[in-house]
């Protein structure tokens, strides 16, 4: 804009010049002798008044050149005709009329474009949303005593963001056929300082392995029964929980928390109602991990959470403990298409039980501590980058009557398309005791993710 | 109590750490061994490097370790691609830290790229593209014009950090772009066959060298970035091939061989396989030598070598 305004009157003024000097050699003759010094004196001054407008002229172009973000050749001026020779500043031929170090050409190109840069970085209200990821999970399955169904399994969505630079959160919520759930909802520090984390609200508390898995996650179709039957399903708990990671050459990873109660799906504890001290499940977790070689780690663990008071349970106490075993191998140069994952649990419950039933002469309810194991142990090959083939066993005790038990195995095969996308094949044979039953299953799955989707260390 | 003090203190002198009393080296870790070998050109004696890859992974699907955690629990600082080349694991393994100061946007979180105009930056962001990299692509350390950008930008993290040894990384980084440029001319004539030539790798982590030497990126043997080909994928991929007279065929070492194999084979184009990494293969010791095996071992097999 002032530069087109400048180059107009510059045009403009030559223009004029042009056209006095040239009315100049008619004008002249008709001058009287004795005027002719007067006329030539105030030429004189109208060419030097010329020269002082074309100077400033010059130095008003510069400082225009000086405020424009790039300097492109400048548009000649028109040709002053037969104009008298003006003093132009000295320039060596080919420069440029301006040459600006780097770091100011640099400062007023961005102060030029800085209105475009802020128009195309636009901001929005929701810029701060949190990520969000959406997970399908559906199955089709076949069993030879329950027919067969099409179970929707969950619809999930996932958020998860930074508070501030103290903290983040995360929410997971669920929809299934039985209703809508807050799965996880949790606030976990990011900057506490000697190792610690402190996670606060509801998530699941760091029990063992695979129970800390969406079902979604898990390696395959089912949770195992003895994860569903000692803990409820997943480990969701709404409490508080510390860990903290051992300042030594050595990965040791140590994990102290206190819940209402344990466990998704665990009814015998009313999540609710307040309670006692006494009341609450305190655990604690030690983790560590040994490289055995370069392609070969293994992951140890054990678990233990205690009820002091189960009140549903004429307020006896419940221990659970359980040893968790992963062995990976992973050939670094084929860690996305070979290797193995070789994972077990072994879970111990020990509380107290009713024992025989009150009666008129013994009215007092008996207990009795019982003692009931269960384990899971999984095999998974990668044979491919899409193909997964596995097996997994299970035996699991019942809790009141340990004698009776049930068993299953489980071949499986899992086919990812994407990392985003994957079907799964499972065939599972179910035997229990006493009195003698088995099942034949047959599931396929099929589960999808879109959205924001993070490798996270608990799913490693 | 002057006969327990002797003792006591013996035991406390015993329990010292060996390099107490000692200069104390920067912890680095790098995420990758060309991170770890241009930091240490850069940082000298003033730096001890580990990286969490060897070098032979795909840089994908680099294990999530706890002893990584505790390597970055006590690291000074990390040293990245950038470009979220390293999504798959840092991330993860930087939250398993604990260590707040290497943390995302921290000082001490060292982000190599920086000074590297990113190719292939998708123009839409969608996951029938593949996993794609909304940043652009992130594998310029095959660029070694973007080797000098790394180097630069390790000079800037390391002096942010340790700015009493800022002339120190700057005089290293310096004299190390010096050789770096010395070695691109060199490759740039040497190679000068590659010119013009049409190669297809398994995924398109090559795209930055063959901007810098002039080649051809002809297709990829994944069907999109991170997706697995499909038989009618690689049908059609040598179908075109064949009509286009493709030269090359690249396995990055990472990636399975029977495949790139079969390809080459219906093709007739020469099949190399290439690290995508220092040691990635046992020549490719350090930075330069990756470069140097990687143009050596193209331009031998345009040639008919």
């Amino acid at each position: 804009m002032h530069r087109s305004a400048a180059t107009w009157i510059r045009r403009g003024i030559a223009s004029a010049l042009g056209v006095l000097v040239i009315a100049e050699p008619f004008t002249v003759p008709a001058q009287q002798p004795a005027g002719e010094a007067q006329l030539r004196q105030e030429l004189d001054a109208v060419k030097e008044q010329l020269r002082r407008v074309e100077q400033q002229m010059r130095q008003q172009e510069e400082l225009i050149r000086r405020l424009s973000p790039v300097a492109p050749p400048s548009a000649p001026a028109a040709p002053p005709v037969a104009a008298p020779p003006v003093a132009a500043p000295p320039r060596p031929a080919g420069a440029p009329a301006y040459t600006p170090d780097v770091e100011e050409l640099k400062r007023m190109v961005l102060q030029e474009i800085q209105p475009q840069l802020a128009a195309a970085n636009k901001t929005f209200p929701s810029q701060f949303n949190p990520a969000i990821g959406f997970i399908v999970d559906t199955v089709f399955s076949h069993s030879r005593k329950n027919k067969s169904n099409f179970e929707f399994r969950s619809a999930e969505i996932g958020f998860s963001g930074n508070i501030d630079p103290f903290a983040r959160a995360y929410g997971i919520i669920n929809g299934t056929p039985d209703g809508v759930d807050v799965e996880e909802a949790a606030i976990v520090t990011t900057s506490l300082p000697w190792g610690f984390t402190v996670k606060g609200g509801r998530f699941f508390a760091e029990f063992g392995r695979l129970s800390t898995f969406h079902d979604h996650d898990l390696p395959f179709v089912n949770r195992p029964l003895v994860l569903d039957r000692f803990i409820g399903g997943e480990s969701q708990a709404d409490g508080v929980e510390v860990n903290w990671l051992a300042p030594i050459n050595h990965y040791v990873s140590l994990t102290l928390g206190a819940y209402n109660k344990i466990g998704a799906d665990n009814d015998r504890v009313d999540n609710a109602v307040p309670r006692d001290l006494s009341e609450f499940t305190y655990l604690g977790r030690v983790h560590t991990f040994f490289n055995l070689t370069d392609s070969l780690g293994l992951d140890v663990g054990a678990s233990d959470a205690y009820t002091p008071e189960v009140r549903n349970q004429g307020l006896k106490e419940r221990n659970l403990f359980g040893v968790d075993l992963t062995l990976r191998y992973t050939p670094l140069s084929q860690a996305a298409y070979r290797g193995f994952i070789w994972g077990t649990e072994v879970l111990v419950n020990h509380e107290g039980r009713p024992g025989i039933t009150p009666t008129e002469d013994t009215p007092n309810q008996i207990f009795r501590f019982k003692d009931a194991w269960g384990l899971y142990s999984y095999l998974e090959a990668r044979l491919t980058r899409r193909f997964y083939p596995g097996l997994l066993f299970e035996y699991v005790q019942d809790f009141d009557r340990p004698a009776i038990y049930t068993r299953a195995i489980s071949p499986y095969l899992t086919i990812w398309a994407s990392e985003f996308q994957r079907l799964r094949l499972q065939y599972t044979h179910v035997e229990t005791t006493m009195p003698r039953r088995t099942d034949d299953q047959f599931f396929l799955q099929w589960t999808a993710i879109i959205g924001s989707h993070v490798h996270s260390f608990r799913d490693r | 109590m002057r006969r327990m003090l002797l003792p006591v203190l013996a035991i406390l002198v015993a329990l010292l750490p060996a390099d107490v009393g000692a200069a104390k080296k920067i912890r680095v870790v790098s995420t990758i061994p060309d991170l770890a070998d241009l930091t240490r050109q850069v940082g000298g004696d003033l730096v001890d490097v580990t990286s969490l890859a060897t070098g032979v992974e795909d840089v994908h699907a680099v294990p999530m370790k706890p002893s990584y955690a505790v390597l970055l629990n006590r690291a000074d600082v990390v040293i990245l691609m950038g470009l979220e080349m390293e999504h798959a694991f840092l991330p993860a393994l930087l939250e398993a830290s604990r260590n707040p100061k290497i943390q995302r946007d921290q000082p001490a979180y060292i982000d190599c790229s920086v000074y590297v105009t990113p190719l292939e930056v998708p123009t839409r962001l969608d996951r029938s593209l593949g996993d794609i990299h909304p940043m652009g692509n992130p594998h310029f350390n095959l660029d070694p014009g973007n080797g000098k950008n790394i180097v630069r930008a390790i000079v800037d993290g390391l002096s942010r950090n340790y700015p009493e040894h800022a002339a120190t990384f700057k005089k290293n980084g310096d004299a190390y772009n010096a050789k770096l440029d010395e070695a691109i001319a060199r490759w740039q004539r040497e190679a000068a066959p590659l010119k013009g030539k049409k190669f297809v790798t398994y995924h398109p982590d090559l795209i930055y060298f063959a901007e810098r030497f002039g080649m051809v990126q002809f297709g990829t043997i994944e069907i999109r970035p991170g997706i697995d080909p499909t038989p009618a994928h690689v049908a059609d991929l040598i179908e075109r091939m064949r009509q286009n007279k493709v030269d090359v065929v690249v396995r990055e070492v990472h990636y399975p061989a029977g495949l790139a194999t079969t390809i080459a084979k219906a093709t007739g184009a020469k099949l190399v396989e290439l690290p995508a990494m220092v040691r990635g293969v046992p020549e490719a010791k350090d930075y330069i030598s990756l470069i140097d095996y990687n143009v050596r071992t193209l331009v031998n097999a345009v040639k008919g070598g």
